[in-house]
């Protein structure tokens, strides 16, 4: 069995099966759609700092240009939900493009840049000058579109082909050339590899993740305010999600999203009076014991992880 | 004999059975769920409505309960409540939780506009009647949405009209024509601008706005701005912004000497003592604000009056931690709507709810003034007076009522000294 | 309209040199982003606003309580996370994760201690009423925190150049590599950096009251943003461009109040980003650029 179908039944293939049998028999289905949101962003964010290096501190800028470009097609263009989707993408693409220059900064230059620039496109679309156009700060209503059963549907498919996308950079002579320029730039050029070229295409399509997560879950949630779809907290989420279970490889960010966000929501429920303080205590205690996540311990114990 | 036993035995049989099928149908608790936000940037607006909120529950219960109709009996109630930190998408979540997993029989929203936004759709999706305490966006209230009502603060659109009527009728008599509006680039505060503009504008009165600029909510730095609207020599300024905002505004003129003749702010009736203590007493003399529930005394006809309610906050919360304020009030007097709707409703359906809630606009007085519904369910009653606060012997303040008239406790010292 | 703007500015933006030169001496000895830096600002105000209350100490004594207090929490919390940090494979981004979390940790405790709501310390006690300066009143409390400022920043130069920690921390600063190799200590010198570095965002706190207000347990990340801005335009990892960077921050803050006030929180961030394009290096500063 070649090597990316084993990966593929090993990591996609369950996952999808869960995310779509689960709502059968759990109903608080928002829950379940908001861990597909973090499997695609983390998986989004595995592209782009996994592969590549690059740490998106302001990831959350595609997500909310994904979910900004849906919503105004369907306010103002009344395009039905999918083409909107396709535009939701198209606008997170348009920002990445934006911000390629950005690339040329390196280690923590690039991650307080990209954050930066996300607070930057939050402040524009919340401006109440630009009210026709992005309703300000008065927030998007999409009453007319909501229908959470088809969005949860279309949010497993936009997961389905990210892992597939992830499956294909682990197993990919792309993937491979995307890890060389992370651990030497200059080598890997030597090695005849397409530098910028490829770091380019590797951010284009982490911002293509994140922009069509971001439309799916405008169109979800369908009532927001500009702060709900740029809240710093996605980046956050998905750079830890993907880090503690471990970069670079397929399994990683899922086991990470699985167990951190089921902690994350179990501790929300039940004990909720010192949730930010637990939170904060495990992201320290991930880095600073586990900083390679939680995969370096199967790799440890000579297991080859998808 | 026989007989005589087998009839008092099939009565007795008779009424065991039917106690037991009526015990069966009244649940032991009723269950109200609702978030709260424990930190980050709502905590400060969202505790002391939940803490208002747990108050009323905590009283009912060790009444035995909240009197129930469809039941006809107390039935306590049980306060599911869970900690949204702040972070919209993890609301969303809980209020789903909260709908499916715990399955509450009334739900009720966390404060402030963005965390009641990712509600209205999901209450609306099942079927839920939301009760949104102090969730004011005006886009949240449409005529095809019956499972929303608002409880207690007026919708953002029609709050402050007491400003610009007092402005447009008794201004000019003043001698107030110049206007500067200042605002925070928020739904809540631009929404008010908005009106503010709207309700001058068609009063037609002989009054412009000179200045008329918004500002970033996380704006902290208030003495440029302050320094701008005195070059437009304005007769009145009205800023409208969150409390963070207005305690740095109120500083930022306190310390750069600027005095306006006539300054509207929201915060200094709705959290006066927080103000009193981040801005100081000699700060906040002779500002415009609202005078709300939480220092007016409305002679309320149901629950507690001002003084009472007052009395029992300090006493339960000795902590000092969450301020007494307005929205303290918010929180207890959804606690006392949804007390009224459930002894008239006539079913635990939501849309009987619904009904319920209705049925008690235009009647229900309580601390927080007159509650009354627009179709939409948009809070239209609870509309807080202008006032004026002006000193009162050492250190001591007091509010008085400008407008409206009928209202009125005494005339508006303008300008202010 | 100008004149006030330019003045009010520039006061303003000596405060913002204090702000983000605890955060500048850290990245620039120990090349970590300390994301908790807002944070530790929180809790200085929050120890001033306690010592306040407690009794009625004036904030100009608090900022030597808060000096000691904070600096000796940092050397102990830099030998718990740094020299673990550093044996990672990619500390500096690592740092930004580990730091978030000691940010939430440090939010937290500060809610469950303090409690949500906005806290102040009363205007008063720098004295009521504006102060004149070359024409234009400002307030009083606005030229005591720009001159804490300055005396922080003299401090900072004083000891990075004037004595011998200060050298080594120079040195440290420079390559840390080599340093190691030459027998420094860094790990001493670098948690002393570590400890100036957050009592320097103590002592910020301190006077955060009366430049912004009021502070809340959530006003970390806003500041942590601002910032980033001045060190960033100042130079990244030298503390003393700070005071450039501050300057700069300040008086275009005032520019866009006056004339975009609704845009002026765009400022910071497309200041750092244009900066990082145009002139990574910051106004004064060295090679950051990869490729």
């Amino acid at each position: 069995m070649p090597r990316w179908l084993r990966h593929t039944l090993l990591t996609v293939v369950p996952v999808i099966a869960a995310a779509a049998l689960l709502p059968l028999g759990y109903s608080n289905q928002l829950l379940l759609f908001n861990f597909v949101v973090f499997l695609t962003l983390a998986q989004g964010v595995n592209v782009i700092y996994g592969f590549t290096g690059y740490l998106p501190f302001g990831y959350v800028g595609f997500f909310g240009a994904g979910a900004y470009g849906f919503s105004l097609c369907v306010l103002h263009l009344h395009m039905a939900p999918l083409a909107a989707l396709g535009v939701g993408a198209a606008a997170a693409i348009l920002l990445g493009l934006l911000l390629t220059p950005l690339l040329r900064l390196s280690g923590a230059y690039f991650a307080i840049a990209n954050l930066a620039a996300s607070l930057a496109v939050y402040q524009v679309v919340s401006n109440p000058n630009l009210e026709n156009i992005t309703k300000g700060p008065y927030g998007i209503s999409l009453s007319g579109v909501f229908n959470p059963t088809l969005a949860y549907s279309v949010a497993v498919l936009i997961l389905a082909a990210t892992l597939g996308l992830a499956v294909y950079l682990r197993n990919s002579r792309f993937g491979l050339s995307l890890q060389a320029i992370r651990e030497d730039a200059i080598s890997a050029s030597m090695a005849g590899i397409d530098v910028v070229r490829s770091r380019t295409l590797a951010w284009l399509l982490s911002a293509l993740v994140a922009g069509l997560s971001g439309g799916v879950f405008a169109w979800y949630v369908s009532v927001f305010y500009p702060e709900t779809v740029f809240s710093p907290e996605f980046s956050i989420f998905a750079i830890v999600f993907a880090l503690f279970g471990g970069v670079a490889t397929v399994t990683g960010p899922i086991l990470g999203v699985i167990i951190l966000y089921g902690i994350y929501n179990a501790i929300g429920i039940s004990t909720p009076q010192y949730f930010q303080l637990l939170y904060g205590l495990l992201i320290m205690g991930l880095v600073l014991f586990l900083p390679n996540g939680l995969v370096s311990l199967f790799k440890r114990w000579g297991i080859d992880v998808p | 004999m026989m007989r005589k036993l087998s009839v008092a035995l099939f009565v007795t049989l008779f009424a065991v059975c039917s106690g037991a099928a009526q015990a069966a149908a009244a649940p032991s608790q009723i269950k109200i769920g609702t978030l709260y936000a424990a930190s980050g940037n709502f905590a400060a607006i969202s505790m002391p409505v939940h803490r208002g909120l747990q108050l009323w529950v905590d009283q009912k219960n060790a009444e035995g309960g909240v009197f129930v109709k469809p039941y006809n009996k107390k039935i306590p109630i049980k306060l599911i409540a869970y900690d949204d930190q702040s972070n919209t998408a993890t609301a969303a979540t809980l209020y789903n939780q909260l709908i499916t997993q715990d399955k509450v029989d009334i739900l009720v929203s966390d404060s402030g506009s963005p965390l009641t936004s990712v509600a209205v759709p999901i209450a609306r999706d099942h079927k839920m009647l939301l009760i949104d305490q102090t969730g004011t966006g005006a886009a949240f209230f449409t005529k095809d949405n019956p499972y929303i009502v608002l409880m207690s603060d007026p919708v953002s659109s029609i709050w402050p009209k007491y400003i610009a009527d007092f402005l447009t009728q008794d201004g000019p008599k003043l001698g107030i024509k110049r206007i500067a509006l200042l605002y925070a680039t928020n739904d809540f505060t631009g929404t008010q601008a908005n009106a503010v503009r709207g309700f001058i504008k068609a009063a037609k009165a002989p009054v412009e706005i000179v200045y008329d600029q918004g500002v970033p909510t996380t704006t902290t730095s208030y003495t440029v701005i302050i320094n701008n609207i005195r070059a437009a020599n304005p007769d009145a300024v009205i800023t409208l912004g969150f409390p963070n905002n207005d305690i740095s505004y109120l500083r930022n003129l306190q310390d750069s000497g600027v005095k306006f003749k006539w300054q509207f702010n929201i915060y200094p009736g709705l959290e006066t003592e927080g103000l009193k203590k981040t801005v100081g007493a000699k700060g906040l003399e002779y500002i415009f604000t609202y005078v709300p529930s939480s220092v007016i005394e409305y002679k309320p006809e149901f629950g507690m009056s001002l003084p009472q309610f007052r009395d029992a906050w300090h006493k339960k919360y000795t902590d000092d931690k969450v301020e007494f304020g307005f929205n303290s009030v918010a929180g207890y007097t959804t606690g006392l709507v949804l007390e009224n709707a459930l002894k008239a409703t006539a079913s635990m359906e939501q849309l009987a709810l619904r009904k319920a809630i209705f049925s008690l606009s235009g009647k229900l007085k309580t601390i927080d003034g007159t509650f009354e519904l627009d179709e939409t369910g948009a809070q239209i009653g609870e509309i807080t007076p202008l006032g004026q606060i002006v000193p009162e012997g050492k250190d001591e303040l007091k509010f008085v009522v400008v407008y409206p008239h009928d209202k009125a406790s005494g005339k508006p010292v303008y300008p202010a000294k | 309209m100008l004149e006030y703007s330019l003045l009010a500015g520039l006061v303003f933006g000596l405060y913002f040199c204090l702000v983000g030169l605890g955060l500048n001496l850290v990245f620039g000895v120990m090349r970590i982003v300390n994301l908790a830096h807002g944070d530790f600002l929180m809790l200085g105000a929050f120890g001033a606003f306690w010592l306040f209350n407690l009794s009625g100490l004036n904030p100009v004594w608090s900022v030597f309580i808060m000096l000691a207090v904070f600096t000796a929490l940092g050397l102990p919390l830099y030998y718990l996370l740094v020299p673990r940090l550093q044996r990672a494979k990619d500390p500096e981004m690592l740092s930004i994760i580990l730091f978030f979390g000691l940010s939430q940790v440090i939010e937290a405790l500060a809610t469950i201690v303090f409690g949500p709501s906005e806290r102040s310390i009363p205007g008063r006690v720098f004295g009521s009423g504006p102060v004149s300066l070359l024409g234009q009143s400002l307030p009083a409390a606005w030229i005591a925190s720009a001159i804490a400022s300055g005396v922080a920043v003299l401090f900072i130069y004083l000891y990075l150049y004037r004595t011998r920690l200060g050298y080594l921390t120079r040195a440290v600063m420079v390559h840390r590599e080599e340093a190691l190799a030459t027998g420094i200590d860094v790990d001493r010198v670098s948690a002393i950096a570590f400890g100036i570095g957050i009592a320097l965002a103590a002592i910020a706190g301190v006077f955060a009251p009366f430049m912004l207000g009021s502070v809340t347990p959530a006003m970390g990340p806003d500041i942590n943003i601002q910032s980033f801005a001045v060190i960033v335009v100042g130079s990244l990892g030298n503390p003393l461009g700070t005071i450039l960077g501050g300057i700069v921050y300040g008086i275009s803050l005032a520019f866009m109040q006056s004339y975009f006030s609704s845009w002026a929180n765009l400022l910071p961030y497309v200041l750092l980003i244009f900066i990082l394009l145009v002139r990574p290096s910051g106004l004064l500063g060295r090679q950051v650029r990869s490729a």
